[in-house]
C-alpha cells in the first residue's frame, strides 16, 4: 500500500540543529545559579572494602563546607529502578570502585578537589568477585548478603522438546561466544543542578527520564513527587546511559541543596564518568544447535550469563529481552532457553541501546553462518529457510500478526544491494592461514611472513534480527501527548517522553503537522518538565517514535475534527463532503480551497471552541508466562539486515570497514534525516562495539577512564554506510511508525565478525574482535595500571 | 574553563624568552601548543604538576617559520603540525615528515602541537621522532650562554627525557637535503584510522642503484623505549643486494634488535611479529614493488 504524506516521510532539519551547531543549546552544565555550590565525591582506591570509619577532622574547621553522608539522606538511602539496592552514599561498605562514600559541599571547586584528599577513610578490603562464571558458586563471596544470593534473575524459555529436536538432527553444533563490557560514551558527562524551592526543589540535568528521576529523588528526599520538579536540559548524549546513575546524582545533588538552601551542581569529569557509571553487561553465551543435512534448525539450547556487576539496575529487563529474542528470528521447533544475572565486584551494568541484543545477536548470527558453512549452503540460503515470514510462531510461542513480517525482504534487499552471494563464495576460496604465533619464539620464521599481495583479504558478512518494539511485557505501556492550538493557528505541544538528542521532538513535531495538516514550523515543542505532563514511561526501548507518535496522532485528530466542525458549518458543506487540511490550507472535495489553516483557527477562538487536548496511546495487551518464558512479549516487531564488508590485513590484525549496508524495516519513516542519522550512528556505534571497544580491569579497577585509552569508532573508521528503509506496514504507532534507534546498533559487530570469517578463514568468538584478537586469537592487557605519560 | 592554576609569561621576542629562561628554575615549563603539557597538568602527572611558571611562545613568529637556504631545512621550532603538513617546502624535500605529521592526532591537535613539544615531550609514541630521524634532524638550542646543535638522536636521552638544559630552548630544526635520488615512506599502525596512539611507527629512507641498498636508514617509534635509528641493521644492509631473501633477513634482524633492547613485554607477542611482518611489506614496497607513499 503506498503511503502518501504531506510531511512524513520528507528530510527535515531537526528544530534543535541551529541551536546546538552554534553554540546556543543550553546543556546541563550551562546552567548557572547565584550563591551556587559544587558537590565533589569521596571515593575509596579499592573494589570491594568494609568501611570502618570516615575522618573528617582535617577539614572540620573549614569555613562553609558542608560534608554530607548517609547521615543526611532524609529518605531512603537505598534505591534502584527495580531492585533497591544502590546506596546513595555507601557509609558501610563499597562494592565496586565506583562507589561514593560521602560529598563535599563548597562555593569552590578547586578548593573542594584539595579537601577531598585530606578526608581519611580507614577500611578494611574485602575480598573480591570479578568473575561472573564463580559469581553462583556455593563458596561465592556474596556482593549484597542481605539478599542471599549472587542471583538477580533468572529467565528461563521452554518450548518444545529440545532432547527430541536434537535426536531429530542430523548434527549438533556447539559454540561458546563472549561480549565485552562496554562504556556509552556520551560526549558531555553527567551533570546535575538541584535548585530549592520555597516548597520542593527543582532539578535541571542531563537526565534520560525525567519522570524516574522525580521518582528516586523522592525516595530519597522524603518529598512527594508533586514538589519535585524535573527539567531536562539539552542532552549530550545518552544511549541509555543517563539513567540510574542521573537518578543517583540528581539524589545527591537534592540532599545537599535542601541542607544548604542553595542551588547544588554535580559535574563529573569523564574520568569519574567511566568510573561509577554503568555500562553494558558482559555476556557469556553458549550455544547448542540441532540441524538437520538440509540446514533446517531443529533444537536450540541457549545458556546465557550477564555480568550484571555491583547493582542490578535494569539487569532483568534487559535479561529479558535477551530471552525472548536469543534464538534470533527463526522459527524453531524446539528452544530451551535459560538466561541469568549476577552481581559481580564489577562496574554495575544496565541500559544501553541495544539492551540485551546486541550480544545474543552476535552468538546466534555467527552459529548459523557456521552452520550454513558445514551444510553447504550460503548465509543468506539458511536464514532464507529458518528465518520468520508471515504467520511463523517464535520461541516465546507468539505468532506473528498484524504487521508486515519483513525479515526475508530485508535481507533479500541487502543481499541484492550488496552482490552478497557472488561476493560471499568468491572471498570464501582459500584463505593464506592467520599466523599463530608462539610468544616464545617472538623472531618470525622465514615461512611466516607473508606476500603482499596476500596481506589484504576481503571479506563480506551479514546479519539479521528481528526486534520487539517497546517495553513489551516489562511493563505499563502508555504515552501522552498535550496539544493547543493558539488563535493565529501556532499549535504548542509537549509530549510525556523525552529528547535524548535522537531527534524525538522533530519525529512528534512532524506527525502533528501531518495530523494537522500544517507546516512543522507552526509548531512550538515545550520544554520537557515533570510538572507540566504526565508522565509516559521511559524514554528507552526504540519507543520514543512508536508511542510518542501514537499519542501526537490521537491529539491532532481530536482537534483536526473540532476544526472540521467549524470548516463545515462555516462553508455549509455538504455532509457527504470530504474535508482536508493540508499545508496550511483547508480544502473540500467539491469545493476546493476553502481558507487557510491560521482563519480557522480564528473562528475557532471567536466560537469559544475548545483548542487544547490531551492525547493517549496505549499499547495493545501482552502477556508472558515467567515460569517457561511462554507469550505474546512485544505487540509488534520490526526487522534489520546488515551487510559488512571488510578488507582485513592479515599482517597488523586491522579491519577496515569499507562499506555497511544497512536495510530496515522501522515501520513508516517519519524524519527521513533523522532516520538516516540513527543508521549512521548506530552502525558507527555498533562497528566500535565489534572491533575495539572494551573497558578492561585489573582486579575490579578500570584501565581505560578516558578517551586516550577507550577508542570509540572515529568518522575515518568506516568508510561507507548505506542506509535502505523497507517501510512496512503496521496497525500500531502514529502512521504505522515503529523503531529503528537499537536495530541500526545491534546487528553491526555480528556483520562484521561474519565478514571477518570471510576474508581470514578464522571465526572469531570473544568480542571485540580487536589487532590482537586476530593475530594472537586471545586479548593481551598491561599488567598494572600505571601510564607512561604521568 | 581550565585553571591551570601557573604565572604564564607571554615573551614577545626570542631574546625575552632567553631572558626569562635564564632565571628558569626546576617549576618553569615552556608552553607551545600545550597538547602534552595541559593534559599532563590536568591529569596531575608528575612531570607537570609542580609547574609554577609558563612561558608561552605562540606569539614568537620566528620559532614558526620553515625555510630553505642553501640546501639546508630550517624548521621553526613552534611550527605546529598543520604548519608543516601544509608546508610546500616540506612537501617537496621532506614527505616522510609531512606524512608522519598528517598521522598525528585530531586536525585541532595538529593545528596546536608544535614538532619540537613532540621530542621535547619524548614519548615513545612521538610520531614525528622515526621521520626525524631518517633525515638525520639537528636541533638548535639557544640559552644566555649561546646556541648549540645536537643531532636529534643524542638529544633524545629516555622516555620523557632529553638533554635540553632548565635555561635552554629548542630554536630550530636543521635538515640537511638529501640531494639524492631517495625513496622511502613512513608507517604507522593505530587502533583506529585517526585520533590514535602509535602502536608502531616505522620510517625508512633509502638510496637504490641497480637492485643494489646503496644507501639505507632506519628508524622506529613506540616498539623501543624512545625513538630509535637502527645504525647497525642499516650498515648490515648497505651494499647488499635486493631480494626476498635478504628482506626476510633485514626484518627477523628488526625483531631481534628490538627484542635486545626491550626484553620480552606484555606487548611483545604482538608487536614483536607484527613489527617484522609490516617492516617487510614497507621494505617490499619501497625496493620491489616500488610503491611510495603507500601501505
Amino acid at each position: 500500500m503506498a503511503k502518501e504524506f504531506s510531511v512524513i516521510g520528507k528530510s527535515i532539519i531537526r528544530e534543535d540543529a541551529f541551536e546546538k551547531v552554534s553554540g546556543k543549546a543550553k546543556f546541563a552544565d550551562d546552567y548557572k545559579y547565584d550563591g551556587m555550590l559544587f558537590a565533589k565525591m569521596i571515593r575509596i582506591n579499592s573494589t570491594h572494602a568494609k568501611i570502618n570509619s570516615i575522618d573528617f577532622s582535617d577539614i572540620e574547621n573549614e569555613k562553609d563546607i558542608l560534608i554530607v553522608t548517609s547521615k543526611d539522606v532524609q529518605g531512603k538511602n537505598v534505591v534502584g529502578l527495580i531492585k533497591h539496592d544502590q546506596p546513595i552514599f555507601c557509609d558501610e561498605k563499597i562494592v565496586t570502585p565506583g562507589d561514593v562514600v560521602a560529598m563535599l559541599v563548597g562555593d569552590d571547586e578547586e578548593k573542594l578537589n584539595a579537601l577531598i584528599k585530606k578526608v581519611k577513610v580507614d577500611f578494611t578490603p574485602l575480598p573480591t568477585l570479578t568473575d561472573a562464571t564463580k559469581a553462583l558458586d556455593k563458596d561465592a563471596i556474596l556482593i549484597h548478603p542481605e539478599l542471599k544470593s549472587n542471583l538477580i534473575i533468572h529467565h528461563p524459555l521452554r518450548k518444545g522438546d529440545v532432547e527430541k529436536g536434537f535426536a531429530e538432527s542430523d548434527e549438533i553444533l556447539e559454540q561458546t561466544y563472549t561480549t565485552q563490557l562496554i562504556e556509552h560514551a556520551y560526549i558531555e558527562p553527567e551533570c546535575v543542578i538541584a535548585i530549592p524551592k520555597e516548597d520542593g526543589i527543582k532539578i535541571i540535568g542531563s537526565i534520560q527520564n525525567p519522570f524516574t528521576a522525580r521518582r528516586i529523588v523522592s525516595l530519597a528526599t522524603n518529598l512527594p513527587l508533586e514538589k519535585i520538579e524535573v527539567i531536562q536540559a539539552q542532552l549530550g548524549g545518552s544511549f541509555g546511559g543517563k539513567d540510574d546513575i542521573m537518578c543517583i546524582l540528581s539524589s545527591r545533588a537534592a540532599v545537599a541543596s535542601l541542607i544548604s538552601k542553595r542551588p547544588v551542581k554535580i559535574k563529573y569529569t569523564r574520568e569519574e564518568s567511566i568510573l561509577e557509571s554503568y555500562k553494558r553487561h558482559p555476556y557469556i553465551l553458549n550455544y547448542k544447535v540441532g540441524y538437520t543435512k538440509d540446514g533446517k534448525i531443529k533444537a536450540m539450547k541457549i545458556d546465557i550469563l550477564a555480568d550484571a556487576g555491583a547493582y542490578c539496575s535494569m539487569s532483568p529487563f534487559v535479561t529479558w529481552r535477551t530471552v525472548v529474542q536469543a534464538t534470533g528470528p527463526y522459527e524453531i521447533e524446539n528452544v530451551h532457553t535459560d538466561v541469568r544475572a549476577v552481581y559481580t565486584n564489577n562496574p554495575y551494568t544496565g541500559a544501553m541501546r541495544g539492551f540485551g541484543s546486541p550480544q545474543p545477536i552476535f552468538a546466534q548470527e555467527s552459529i548459523m553462518d557456521e552452520i550454513a558453512v558445514r551444510v553447504g549452503l550460503t548465509p543468506d540460503e539458511i536464514r532464507r529457510i529458518n528465518g520468520f515470514k508471515n504467520g511463523s510462531i517464535t520461541a516465546t510461542g507468539q505468532k506473528l500478526q498484524n504487521h508486515d513480517v519483513n525479515l526475508i525482504t530485508v535481507l533479500n534487499k541487502a543481499v541484492s544491494l550488496t552482490n552478497f552471494t557472488n561476493k560471499w563464495k568468491e572471498y570464501n576460496k582459500e584463505k593464506p592461514i592467520l599466523n599463530n604465533y608462539e610468544f616464545e619464539k617472538p623472531i618470525l620464521e622465514k615461512n611466516k611472513f607473508i606476500e603482499p599481495k596476500k596481506l589484504l583479504q576481503k571479506g563480506i558478512g551479514l546479519a539479521v534480527s528481528f526486534r520487539g518494539c517497546s517495553l513489551g511485557a516489562e511493563g505499563l505501556d502508555e504515552t501522552y501527548c498535550y496539544m493547543s492550538i493558539e488563535k493565529n493557528g501556532k499549535v504548542n505541544m509537549i509530549s510525556g517522553l523525552a529528547e535524548n538528542g535522537q531527534g524525538l521532538r522533530t519525529t512528534l513535531v512532524i506527525t502533528a503537522a501531518e495530523t494537522l495538516g500544517i507546516t512543522p514550523e507552526k509548531i512550538n515543542y515545550l520544554e520537557t518538565n515533570t510538572t507540566l505532563i504526565k508522565d509516559s514511561g521511559p524514554t528507552v526501548a526504540s519507543r520514543g517514535t512508536i508511542m510518542g507518535t501514537g499519542s501526537v496522532q490521537n491529539a491532532g485528530e481530536i482537534l483536526k475534527e473540532r476544526l472540521e466542525k467549524i470548516v463545515r458549518e462555516k462553508f455549509q458543506l455538504d455532509e457527504n463532503d470530504f474535508v482536508s487540511f493540508r499545508e496550511n490550507l483547508v480544502f473540500s472535495r467539491r469545493k476546493g480551497l476553502l481558507t487557510n489553516f491560521d482563519f480557522v483557527c480564528q473562528l475557532a477562538f471567536e466560537q469559544k471552541e475548545n483548542l487544547s487536548a490531551i492525547g493517549y496511546y496505549k499499547s495493545p495487551k501482552v502477556d508472558w508466562n515467567e515460569h517457561n518464558g511462554q507469550g505474546d512479549a512485544y505487540f509488534t516487531y520490526v526487522y534489520g539486515c546488515q551487510i559488512a564488508e571488510v578488507t582485513v590485513n592479515i599482517g597488523t590484525g586491522e579491519v577496515y570497514l569499507n562499506k555497511i549496508t544497512a536495510v530496515h524495516d522501522p515501520g513508516t519513516v517519519i524524519n527521513r534525516l533523522g532516520a538516516l542519522g540513527q543508521v549512521f550512528g548506530g552502525v558507527t556505534q555498533g562497528a566500535g562495539y565489534g572491533l575495539f571497544e572494551e573497558i578492561t580491569q585489573e582486579d575490579g579497577m578500570i584501565r581505560e577512564l578516558n578517551f586516550d585509552q577507550y577508542l570509540i569508532p572515529t568518522a575515518k573508521d568506516v568508510d561507507e554506510i548505506k542506509p535502505f528503509f523497507v517501510e512496512g506496514n503496521d496497525i500500531y504507532g502514529g502512521y504505522g511508525a515503529k523503531s529503528l534507534g537499537e536495530p541500526t546498533l545491534e546487528l553491526t559487530a555480528a556483520a562484521i565478525a561474519n565478514a571477518i570469517k570471510n576474508a581470514t578463514g578464522k571465526r572469531f568468538f570473544n568480542l571485540p574482535i580487536n589487532l590482537e584478537e586476530i593475530i594472537l586469537g586471545k586479548k593481551i592487557r598491561p599488567q598494572n595500571l600505571n601510564r607512561g605519560s604521568l | 574553563m581550565i585553571n591551570l592554576n601557573c604565572k604564564v609569561e607571554t615573551p614577545k621576542s626570542l631574546n625575552e624568552v632567553i631572558t626569562l629562561l635564564s632565571h628558569a628554575n626546576s617549576k618553569t615549563k615552556i608552553l607551545a601548543g600545550g597538547t602534552d603539557l595541559v593534559v599532563g597538568k590536568i591529569q596531575g602527572s608528575k612531570r607537570f604538576i609542580d609547574t609554577e611558571t609558563l612561558i608561552d611562545i605562540n606569539k614568537i613568529d620566528e620559532l614558526h617559520k620553515i625555510e630553505f637556504i642553501d640546501g639546508k631545512i630550517f624548521i621553526g621550532a613552534a611550527s605546529t603540525f598543520s604548519e608543516i603538513e601544509e608546508n610546500e617546502i616540506i612537501s617537496k624535500h621532506l614527505p616522510i615528515l609531512k606524512k608522519a605529521v598528517s598521522t598525528i592526532g585530531s586536525l585541532q591537535i595538529r593545528n596546536r602541537a608544535t614538532i619540537a613539544g613532540n621530542f621535547v615531550n619524548n614519548a615513545p609514541c612521538a610520531d614525528s621522532v622515526p621521520a626525524l630521524l631518517v633525515y638525520d634532524a639537528e636541533l638548535e638550542l639557544m640559552s644566555a650562554n649561546g646556541t648549540r646543535n645536537i643531532s636529534l638522536q643524542k638529544f633524545l636521552e629516555a622516555p620523557y627525557k632529553t638533554q635540553l638544559q632548565r635555561n635552554e630552548i629548542v630554536t630550530k630544526i636543521i635538515i640537511s637535503t638529501p640531494n639524492k635520488n631517495l625513496k622511502g615512506d613512513f608507517y604507522k599502525l593505530g587502533r583506529r584510522r585517526a585520533v590514535a596512539i602509535s602502536r608502531i611507527t616505522l620510517a625508512l629512507l633509502c638510496e637504490i642503484e641497480n637492485n643494489f641498498i646503496k644507501d639505507i636508514k632506519i628508524a622506529s617509534g613506540a616498539v623501543t623505549p624512545i625513538g630509535k635509528r637502527f645504525y647497525e641493521l642499516e650498515n648490515f644492509a648497505k651494499e647488499k643486494k635486493i631480494e626476498k631473501e635478504l628482506l626476510i633477513n633485514l626484518s627477523q634482524k628488526i625483531g631481534e634488535e628490538i627484542l635486545n633492547i626491550t626484553g620480552l613485554r606484555w606487548s611483545s607477542a604482538y608487536k614483536l611479529p607484527v613489527v617484522q611482518q609490516m617492516f617487510y611489506q614497507l621494505l617490499n614496497n619501497i625496493m620491489i614493488n616500488k610503491n611510495e607513499n603507500k601501505i
